[in-house]
C-alpha cells in the first residue's frame, strides 16, 4: 500500500513537471486530487490498511496530497507568469467594429451649457409662444406702434383668418424679450428668468442674417439691482462660455425697454482682436445687448417701479454657436446636411 | 449719419487720436466704427439710435464730441433776420395734430445759381449732389442743425394760402425730383388754394419747387407728426434724411433758429430781401424742462458712488445745466434733448460719460424665487430623448419653422390647417409647419447617402379657433433600413421612458403616411403619435426613391406618461430560458401574439422574437418564479397552458 502510494505520488509529480498548459494541469489536479481522484480514492482505502501501518500510511498520504497541491499551485503561478511575459505579435491598430451613433445639433449643445450657467446663478427657464401679440413683443416693452426702433425688427404678420386672433396684432415674435411682460404680469418679484427660443424677423437671408434665429433672453427683477450687477453677470457668463482670458467692453446703446442701455463687445475669439472676417475687421464682436429695465416696462406689467428694479439682456445664441465653432455662415445651422451635422 | 471731419472741426477741436475718439463715441452710445473717404474728406459713419434726433446733425455730434473730451464747442454764429422790406402775404392754416410747430418766412428777389464751392463740397461730402444755392442751403442747415426745412417758390403757392391735411388715399403727387406717386391714406400734405404742393416730412412737390426762374422764396421749418411721417414713408418706400429725423422727433425749440440760419445764408449767397415777418405757429412754448436726479437713485441704479463734483462736471459738459439741490441735482434739459424725460434717463447720461468700462463688476445679491416662474419649462425629457436618439444613430436637424406652399401640397395636407404669413420674405417660407416630418423628408435630398437617420425636436404650430397651439414634437426619419431596424427606435424610446400599455391603431388620418404600413401609437387611451412608411405618392412628388420610415410623437403626452420606475430587487431564483418556434397562420400580428403570451402568464418574465423564417417565429422565453426554483415540470405546464391559449386564440401551433 505504502509503495503504491509513493509510486502514485511520483507519477503525479512527473506529470506535473512535464505539463505544458493550465488546462492540462487542471486535468491532472482533478485526476489525482479531485472528488474521485486517485488520492481521494486512496483515502477510502485507509480502513483496509493493517492497523499497525495505518498511521504511517495516513501521514504519507497527507504529505503527498499537500506536496501535490503545492506543486500544482506553484506550477500554475509559473505558467501564468510565463504567459504574461511572453510577447506575441498582435495588431492593435485594427479599427473597432462600427457602431453608428448620431450627433447632437450644436445649438442643443451650446444652449445646454448656457442653461447650466444660468441655473447656477439662480435663473429659471421659461418658454413662451412664437406666434405672439404685438402687445408683448413691442408695446409692453415701451415700443409703441410706429416707433422708429421697430425698423430694426421688421415683423412678420400672421394671417388670422379662421381664428379669433386679432388681425394685424398677431405676429411672429421678433425677440425673446417678449417674455418679459408675460412673466412680469403673472408673478411678483423677485425672479430671475432665462427664456431661450426661436425668433423671426423680416430680413433677406445672407451669411450673417436669417429670418429665423435663436436668442436667449435673461432678466432679473429684485429690490436693489445695479448696473454693476449687469456688467458682472455678462462678464461671468461670457467667461464661462468662452474662457477666462476673453476681453469684454461695454458701450451705451438705446432700446426703449432699458435705461441705461448697454451693448457688449467681446474681443473676437477668432483673431484675438487683430481683425478678421468674423468681426468685420474691428477686432470686436457685438454679442449681448442689455440694460437696466425701463421703469415703464415694470409699470406696464403692474410692478411698482419705485420698489423694484432689474436688468435684462439678450444673447444671440446662433452667434455664440458660430463663434464657438468658427462657423462663418449662419445658414449652416439650419442646413441638416450630414457633412455638417457629423462634425458635432 | 455721415459726419465729415472738417465740418465737425468747425464746431469742436479734436484732441484725441481719431481711433480713440471713435471708441469713446461708441462707448457713449454714438456708435462709430467706420470711416470713409469722400474725395479728400474723411467722413465718420455714425449709427444714430432711435432716441437721438440731435445726433442726426453735425452740431449735435459736435456737442457729444466736446462732452467726451471735456471741452467747449464753438456754436455757429447765427445772425438775426434783418427787418422786412416788403410784406408779401402768406396765409398758413395751422393744425397742431399734424405740425406741432410751423415757422416760416418769405424772401424776395433771390438769384438762383449754383452754390459756391465750399457749400457744394459740404453737400457732396454728405453723399448728395449739389442742386442750386437755395436747395443746397436748406439741406446744409438741416445737416448742421438737425431740423428738416423746405423752400417753396412763393409765386407758385396759389392763393398765398397753405393748409394742412391728411391724404384720403389715392391722390396723385409728383415730387420735386419728377417722380410720380399715389399717396397713401393718412400721409400729411400741404395744399394751396388749388392743389397738393408738398408731401410733408418726406418730399416737396414739383409744382411749388425751386426752379432756375424762381424769384421769391417761402422758407419753412416744421415739426411734423412723427407717426404720420413714418407710416407714409414706410408705405411709400420713401425713406429720406428728413423722414429719418422726423421719426425721431427733432428739436421743437429750434425751428426759428434754423430759419434764421437759412435766411442768413440765402441773403448772403442768393441775394434778395426779407419780405415777411417771421411766422411761428406753435402748439405750446417749447422750453427747456427741469428734471431732478437724486443721489440715492443714481447709486441704486448704477451700483457705485460717483463723486458729486464728477456728476456735476458730466452734466455740465452735456449742457444740462446741473444745480445742486437737497439730496441731488436739478437739470435744465434743452429742447434738443427730447430723449431725456425721466430720472433714469439722467442716470444714463452720468453713467455713459463716466464710462461704462470704469465700473467695477458685481453679481446680484438679492433673493432667488422659491416658487416656479410662469411659463416654467423643464427640458430634461427633451434632452433625454435627444440622447436616446443619438445613441440609436439619429442626428439632430434644425429646420426652419416656415415652409413653402409646395411642401404643404406635396404632403397632401390642407393649407387651411396652417397659419400663414401675410408678408413672407418669399413663397419658400410662407406657412408655419404643423408637423416636423415634411422638412425632415425634404432633408433626404440634401443627403445622398445609403442610410440616413435624422430627428428633430421642436415646435409645431397648430391652428385652432382660439389661436395658436404651439406644441413640442419629436420626429425622425430613417432611410435604407428595413421595418424592424427602424422600429427599434420607437421600442427604445417607449421603454426608456417607461411608457406602459402601448398599442397600435391601424387607421391613420395623415395622408402623407402609407395606407397599410403606418399606425398610431397609443398608451391606454392616450395618443402618442404616428409612425410608419411615408406614402409612395408623397415620395414620388418629392422625387425621393426607396422607402422612408418616420415617426412623430407629442412631447407633452410623452412627458405625461413617462415616469421613474422604482427599483425591483434581483430575483433570488434563476430563470429557465428556452427557445420555442411557433408556426403563425397568415396575417397573424406577432405583436399581439407576444402581448397575449406576456399578459396571460406572470411567470414569463421576458420574451424576445429571435428569428423569423417564413411562417416560423422563434421566441426566446424566460420563465421565472420569485418564490421558488422552477422545475422542468413547472416550465412544461406553463408552456402547455400558453400553447393551448395560442392555439385557441390565433390557431398557432408549435413547430415540429
Amino acid at each position: 500500500m505504502q509503495e503504491e502510494l509513493i509510486n502514485l505520488r511520483n507519477e503525479a509529480i512527473a506529470q506535473i513537471s512535464s505539463v505544458e498548459n493550465t488546462i492540462d494541469l487542471e486535468e491532472i489536479r482533478v485526476a489525482y486530487l479531485g472528488r474521485s481522484g486517485k488520492f481521494t480514492l486512496l483515502v477510502k482505502k485507509i480502513k483496509d490498511t493493517p492497523s499497525e501501518k495505518r498511521k504511517e500510511f495516513g501521514i504519507t498520504l497527507n504529505e503527498s496530497k499537500n506536496t501535490l497541491e503545492r506543486l500544482i499551485s506553484d506550477k500554475k503561478q509559473e505558467m501564468i507568469k510565463s504567459i504574461s511575459e511572453k510577447r506575441d505579435w498582435f495588431d492593435l491598430t485594427m479599427p473597432g467594429s462600427k457602431l453608428d451613433l448620431g450627433h447632437l445639433h450644436p445649438l442643443t449643445k451650446v444652449l445646454k451649457e448656457v442653461k447650466q450657467i444660468f441655473n447656477f446663478l439662480g435663473y429659471q427657464i421659461a418658454d413662451g409662444p412664437e406666434i405672439e401679440s404685438d402687445y408683448f413683443n413691442f408695446e409692453a416693452l415701451n415700443i409703441p406702434k410706429d416707433h422708429p426702433s421697430r425698423d430694426t425688427q421688421m415683423t412678420f404678420y400672421v394671417d388670422t383668418k379662421g381664428t379669433d386672433l386679432k388681425p394685424s396684432e398677431t405676429i411672429l415674435r421678433t425677440q425673446t424679450s417678449a417674455m418679459q411682460g408675460r412673466v412680469m404680469e403673472k408673478m411678483k418679484p423677485p425672479f430671475r428668468v432665462l427664456a431661450p427660443g426661436r425668433n423671426f424677423r423680416y430680413e433677406q437671408v445672407d451669411a450673417s442674417h436669417g429670418f429665423e434665429f435663436w436668442q436667449v433672453e435673461g432678466f432679473v427683477v429684485d429690490k436693489n439691482i445695479h448696473l454693476t450687477d449687469l456688467f458682472g453677470t455678462i462678464n461671468y457668463v461670457l467667461r464661462e462660455l468662452f474662457g477666462k482670458e476673453i476681453k469684454t467692453r461695454f458701450a451705451t446703446t438705446n432700446f426703449p425697454f432699458v435705461e441705461p442701455g448697454v451693448d457688449t463687445y467681446m474681443q473676437c475669439t477668432i483673431c484675438k482682436g487683430k481683425g478678421c472676417s468674423f468681426c468685420k475687421n474691428t477686432g470686436w464682436s457685438e454679442i449681448m445687448p442689455a440694460g437696466m429695465i425701463h421703469p415703464n416696462v415694470l409699470k406696464n406689467a403692474g410692478i411698482d417701479a419705485a420698489k423694484w428694479n432689474g436688468f435684462a439682456f439678450a444673447i444671440g445664441l446662433s452667434r455664440i454657436v458660430n463663434l464657438r465653432y468658427q462657423i462663418k455662415d449662419l445658414r449652416t445651422l439650419t442646413t441638416p446636411d450630414m457633412r455638417i451635422l457629423s462634425q458635432f | 449719419m455721415l459726419i465729415p471731419l472738417s465740418w465737425l472741426k468747425e464746431y469742436v477741436e479734436i484732441k484725441l487720436p481719431l481711433k480713440d475718439l471713435m471708441w469713446k463715441m461708441t462707448e457713449a452710445g454714438l456708435t462709430c466704427e467706420v470711416t470713409k473717404k469722400v474725395g479728400d474728406e474723411v467722413v465718420l459713419d455714425v449709427e444714430v439710435t432711435a432716441n437721438r434726433p440731435d445726433w442726426m446733425s453735425i452740431l449735435g455730434v459736435a456737442r457729444e464730441v466736446a462732452a467726451i473730451q471735456g471741452i467747449k464747442i464753438k456754436e455757429p454764429k447765427i445772425k438775426e433776420i434783418p427787418a422786412a422790406t416788403a410784406n408779401f402775404p402768406i396765409d398758413l392754416i395751422p393744425n397742431f395734430d399734424l405740425f406741432e410747430r410751423w415757422s416760416a418766412i418769405v424772401i424776395k428777389d433771390v438769384t438762383i445759381k449754383p452754390s459756391p464751392k465750399w457749400l457744394q463740397e459740404r453737400i457732396t461730402s454728405m453723399g448728395h449732389s449739389p442742386i442750386n444755392n437755395i436747395i443746397d442751403i436748406t439741406n446744409y442747415v438741416m445737416y448742421e442743425l438737425g431740423i428738416p426745412m423746405h423752400a417753396f417758390d412763393y409765386d407758385e403757392i396759389s392763393g398765398q394760402i397753405m393748409t394742412l391735411e391728411k391724404a384720403s388715399g389715392g391722390e396723385n403727387f409728383t415730387s420735386v425730383d419728377g417722380e410720380s406717386y399715389k399717396l397713401p391714406e393718412g400721409a400729411m400734405i400741404i395744399k394751396d388754394a388749388e392743389r397738393i404742393i408738398d408731401l410733408a416730412g418726406i418730399k416737396g412737390g414739383q409744382n411749388s419747387g425751386i426752379k432756375n426762374s424762381t424769384k421769391n422764396v417761402l422758407l419753412h421749418v416744421t415739426i411734423d407728426n412723427p407717426v404720420l411721417v413714418r407710416r407714409a414713408s414706410i408705405s411709400m418706400g420713401l425713406r429720406s434724411d428728413a423722414s429719418a429725423i422726423y421719426e425721431r422727433g427733432p428739436d421743437k425749440g429750434g425751428t426759428v433758429n434754423s430759419l434764421k440760419r437759412a435766411a442768413g445764408l440765402i441773403l448772403e449767397l442768393a441775394g434778395g430781401e426779407i419780405a415777411s415777418k417771421v411766422i411761428d405757429f406753435k402748439k405750446e412754448n417749447f422750453e427747456p424742462k427741469t428734471i431732478n436726479l437724486t443721489f440715492g437713485k443714481l447709486k441704486r441704479i448704477l451700483g457705485i458712488e460717483i463723486p458729486e463734483s464728477e456728476i456735476i462736471r458730466i452734466l455740465s459738459s452735456l449742457s444740462l445745466y446741473p444745480e445742486k439741490i437737497k439730496d441731488g441735482i436739478t437739470c435744465t434739459v434743452p429742447t434738443y434733448r427730447g430723449d431725456i424725460k425721466i430720472e433714469e434717463d439722467l442716470t444714463e447720461e452720468v453713467a455713459r460719460l463716466y464710462g461704462y468700462n470704469k465700473f467695477p463688476t458685481t453679481l446680484p445679491v438679492g433673493q432667488v424665487a422659491e416658487e416656479k416662474i410662469p411659463y416654467f419649462f423643464d427640458d430634461s425629457l427633451i434632452l433625454k430623448i435627444k440622447d436616446i436618439l443619438v445613441s440609436c444613430g439619429y442626428s439632430e436637424a434644425k429646420n426652419l419653422s416656415l415652409v413653402s406652399k409646395a411642401l404643404v401640397d406635396k404632403f397632401e395636407t390642407d393649407p387651411k390647417d396652417y397659419f400663414k404669413l401675410i408678408n413672407p420674405v418669399s413663397l419658400e417660407y410662407e406657412y408655419l409647419r404643423v408637423s416636423l416630418i415634411p422638412s425632415l423628408v425634404a432633408n433626404i435630398k440634401l443627403n445622398p447617402v445609403d442610410v440616413l437617420k435624422l430627428f428633430e425636436i421642436d415646435k409645431v404650430y397648430l391652428k385652432t379657433l382660439k389661436g395658436a397651439n404651439e406644441k413640442y414634437r419629436v420626429a425622425g426619419i430613417s432611410t435604407g433600413k428595413d421595418f424592424r431596424d427602424f422600429k427599434t427606435v420607437i421600442d427604445i424610446i417607449l421603454s426608456k421612458l417607461n411608457i406602459e400599455n402601448c398599442s397600435i391603431e391601424f387607421e391613420v388620418d395623415k395622408k402623407y403616411l402609407h395606407q397599410s404600413v403606418a399606425g398610431v401609437i397609443k398608451s391606454g387611451s392616450h395618443i402618442i403619435g404616428e409612425f410608419g412608411e411615408i406614402s409612395p405618392v408623397v415620395l414620388s412628388a418629392m422625387e425621393i426613391s426607396g422607402k422612408v420610415y418616420c415617426f412623430e410623437m407629442d412631447m407633452e403626452t410623452l412627458e405625461k406618461l413617462s415616469y421613474t420606475k422604482l427599483f425591483s430587487s434581483i430575483p433570488l431564483n434563476p430563470p429557465q430560458i428556452e427557445d420555442i418556434t411557433l408556426v403563425l397562420p397568415p396575417k397573424t400580428r406577432v405583436g399581439e401574439v407576444m402581448k397575449a403570451i406576456k399578459n396571460s402568464e406572470l411567470k414569463i418574465t421576458n420574451l424576445e422574437l429571435r428569428d423569423i423564417y417564413k411562417d416560423s417565429y422563434t421566441f426566446r422565453v424566460w420563465y421565472q418564479d420569485n418564490s421558488k426554483n422552477l422545475t422542468d415540470a413547472d416550465v412544461k405546464s406553463i408552456r402547455d397552458r400558453i400553447l393551448t391559449l395560442l392555439k385557441s386564440k390565433f390557431g398557432i401551433s408549435l413547430k415540429d
